[in-house]
């Protein structure tokens, strides 16, 4: 075993070592040549999309989700974009937050020009973020707060106003409950920020005549299928009156909640971020359960656009966009139907989120 | 002399139903978690609260049943999550939510099931590696085909898997029928046919069986195919009990497949296997989740209880308490001669 095993590691490291040269060329030989924030642009292209030829990588810590099949897609569709883009290269820290570290490091020694990172493990990853940046890389983590400074350790956080869902999902549970209630939130796993944050908005919307129930800030379910159902199992079976469950992964919601109409109770309403799977399931269930009403903000695939967009304007000399943070927009409600109604289409498969830029059949061929 | 023909007769025991120590004790634990949960938190012992517990626990039933079988041969099986995500994937990604291909994909499931098996089988019955390389080898190439087939991207269940393993019937989950089958078939496999027997004789001494001609090498093989088998059932029944899964789904379930087996009361050294033990310790392992869960301590206190009682389980079997307490009674009773010294 030992003697295949070295032979099997050398050969692997050996071909990485290849590939990571071979397009490290070209990135290398781009970096000699400086813009000095003078912007140019290419013809035809967005405002964004500077002259100078960049090789440009987009990294995930954990991939293992359509949510991140469509999002890693929408940042190569948008990177797609712009021509001086010459190489695009994506990778998969798959949940580990060192392999995700030296994702980071190998982008960096393969000559990459920008990269647009996906800080799962947070300030876990902000020393190979640092390294990256200290190297000359143009470095955007985007959506989850990887710590440090802009400027220090990377060029640009661009987060989610999280905040702002927060805020979308108090208003309107204040607007269709007004008489006050018991609110279930789930969230991510413990202590994260985006979590944290939107509860924190909605706490602030809410005041004192809604009660979360559960435990605070959110029950953690690692916005893992297994965890939601056994949490809200419990849930369930332990309050008797539950007016609304607020989820920021709402189709991780879809398997659980059947459990209310197998104990004789309605499906309370329901807000969430968006999900077609979720979407279907209200269609099909809105009959059963009078209480069921549903109300999403869109999911936000698109948070990566606006990160690529920075990275590449910084890396190829473009224009940088405005914005900084991205807001997710309500998508469905289904007591105002504004701005759409709850959107289900029941030809694409469950998993695509039709909030997203990306046309929905599309969604439906990744990863075929 | 006198140990052997006492072994023999603890043999001969057990093949009439003497439930063995692992069965009493997490059967009483069970019993003694089920009154505490009525008591404290009602409500985790309520018809809903059970028809979303035992799905779980039928999983991880099913998966304690695999991994006792190659713990009996003295091994451990690290490609738990590999094989169940790769089983989800399949039976997810393939299908795309058309019930027509779901068996020809079960079928595809079952086969790289078996290939793993026999690779796991190989390397370590034939080869000789270590199980915990071998299998961790084992588990890096089943999500590397797992990300191969998925793209990292699992589809909706389809319909089909979803009201047959997800689904109820007379008021019972599915799922639970499903365990009780994987439950009876590894029961009369390993208790009730030759083969078995020499399998659990295998597990005890493998030199003595080698030495009275018993194919080691098949049997300890066959106990990693077996396994396999088993993660593969229970990656399609979680797929069809969670929706929307994820292509990491078996993660998290590595270190409940050897607690169980650890609760049940087989041991880690290789031998017997109590597969009715092992099924329980899984019930007792997933109420106790869903009874701190329900208490509505916090996510740092549930993983302590939880971690306590996997400590306490282990420490029952493996901890010699009536030495323990011989001593300290030998202690308290002559405390004289020690003070005298």
């Amino acid at each position: 075993m030992k003697p295949r095993t070295t032979i099997a590691s050398l050969v692997a490291v050996a071909s990485i070592t290849m590939v990571l040269s071979g397009c490290g060329t070209a990135g290398v030989s781009n970096n000699a040549e400086e813009t000095d924030g003078a912007v140019t642009q290419v013809e035809g292209a967005p405002s964004w999309c500077g002259t100078k030829e960049i090789s440009f990588a987009l990294l995930d810590g954990f991939g293992g989700n359509s949510w991140r099949l469509v999002t890693t897609a929408s940042g190569k569709e948008e990177a797609e974009k712009c021509p001086s883009v010459t190489k695009f290269t994506y990778a998969d820290g798959q949940g580990s937050t060192s392999k995700a570290s030296s994702d980071i490091k190998s982008m960096v020694s393969s000559g990459v020009d920008a990269m647009v990172v996906f800080p799962d493990a947070g300030k876990a990853v902000l020393p190979a973020l640092t390294a990256a940046y200290k190297a000359g890389v143009v470095t955007v983590p985007y959506r989850v707060d990887p710590g440090g400074e802009a400027g220090v350790n990377y060029d640009k956080w661009i987060g989610d106003d999280f905040a702002n869902d927060g805020t979308n999902w108090g208003n309107w549970i204040k607007t269709n409950i007004p008489a006050g209630g018991n609110v279930l939130f789930l969230g991510g796993p413990a202590g994260n920020s985006q979590s944290t944050d939107e509860y924190d908005a909605m706490v602030k919307v809410l005041g004192d005549d809604y009660t979360f129930i559960g435990e605070t800030p959110f029950q953690p379910t690692n916005w893992d299928p297994t965890l939601t159902q056994t949490l809200l199992t419990a849930d369930i079976a332990k309050y008797d009156k539950i007016d609304v469950i607020v989820s920021d992964f709402g189709p991780t919601l879809v398997s659980s909640l059947p459990l209310f109409e197998k104990s004789g109770r309605s499906i309370p309403a329901v807000v969430a971020s968006d999900g077609n799977s979720l979407s279907c399931f209200w269609e099909d269930n809105k009959d059963a359960n009078p209480d069921f009403e549903l109300m999403t903000v869109a999911t936000g695939n698109d948070n990566v656009r606006l990160a690529v967009q920075y990275a590449i304007a910084k890396a190829t000399g473009g224009t940088l966009p405005t914005e900084d943070t991205f807001k997710g927009p309500i998508f469905e409600d289904s007591v105002s139907g504004e701005p759409n109604g709850v959107q289900c289409d029941k030809d694409l498969p469950g998993d695509v989120y039709l909030s997203a830029e990306m046309d929905g059949e599309v969604q439906a061929e990744l990863g075929k | 002399m006198t140990d052997a023909t006492k072994r023999e007769v603890n043999t001969l025991k057990s093949a009439r139903f003497i439930p063995s120590k692992g069965l009493i004790t997490v059967g009483s634990a069970t019993v003694l978690l089920l009154v505490i949960s009525a008591v404290l938190a009602p409500s985790s012992v309520s018809p809903t609260s059970l028809s979303g517990m035992l799905p779980i626990a039928a999983v991880l039933a099913v998966l304690g049943l695999g991994q006792m079988l190659v713990v009996q041969q003295g091994g451990i099986d690290l490609s738990v999550p590999g094989a169940m995500s790769l089983a989800i994937v399949i039976v997810t990604h393939q299908p795309d939510g058309d019930d027509s291909k779901l068996v020809p994909a079960i079928m595809l499931a079952v086969v790289f099931a078996l290939i793993a098996g026999v690779a796991n089988g190989l390397m370590i019955g034939g080869l000789r590696l270590n199980p915990i390389i071998a299998t961790l080898g084992t588990n890096a190439l089943l999500y590397g085909a797992d990300l191969a087939i998925s793209g990292g991207r699992p589809r909706i269940t389809t319909d089909l898997l979803r009201s047959v393993t997800g689904g109820q019937t007379f008021g019972i989950p599915n799922a639970v029928f499903f365990a009780l089958g994987a439950l009876l078939l590894v029961t009369v496999l390993v208790k009730k046919t030759v083969a078995g027997r020499r399998f659990e004789a295998i597990g005890s001494s493998p030199d003595a069986a080698r030495a009275i001609g018993l194919r080691v090498r098949l049997h300890q093989t066959s106990a990693y195919v077996w396994a396999q088998l088993l993660y593969c059932l229970a990656g399609v029944m979680i797929a069809g009990i969670t929706a929307q899964p994820s292509a990491f789904e078996g993660d998290k379930f590595l270190l409940p497949s050897v607690a169980v087996v650890v609760l049940g009361g087989t041991s880690l050294l290789g031998g017997r296997g109590f597969p009715l033990a092992t099924v329980i310790a899984a019930i007792f392992l997933q109420q106790l989740t869903q009874f701190v869960i329900t208490l509505g301590v916090t996510t740092a206190v549930q993983t302590l209880v939880q971690a306590a009682a996997l400590a306490v389980g282990v420490s029952l079997y493996t901890v010699d308490w009536r030495g323990i307490i011989a001593k300290f009674g030998d202690r308290s009773r002559t405390p004289q001669p020690t003070g005298a010294a």
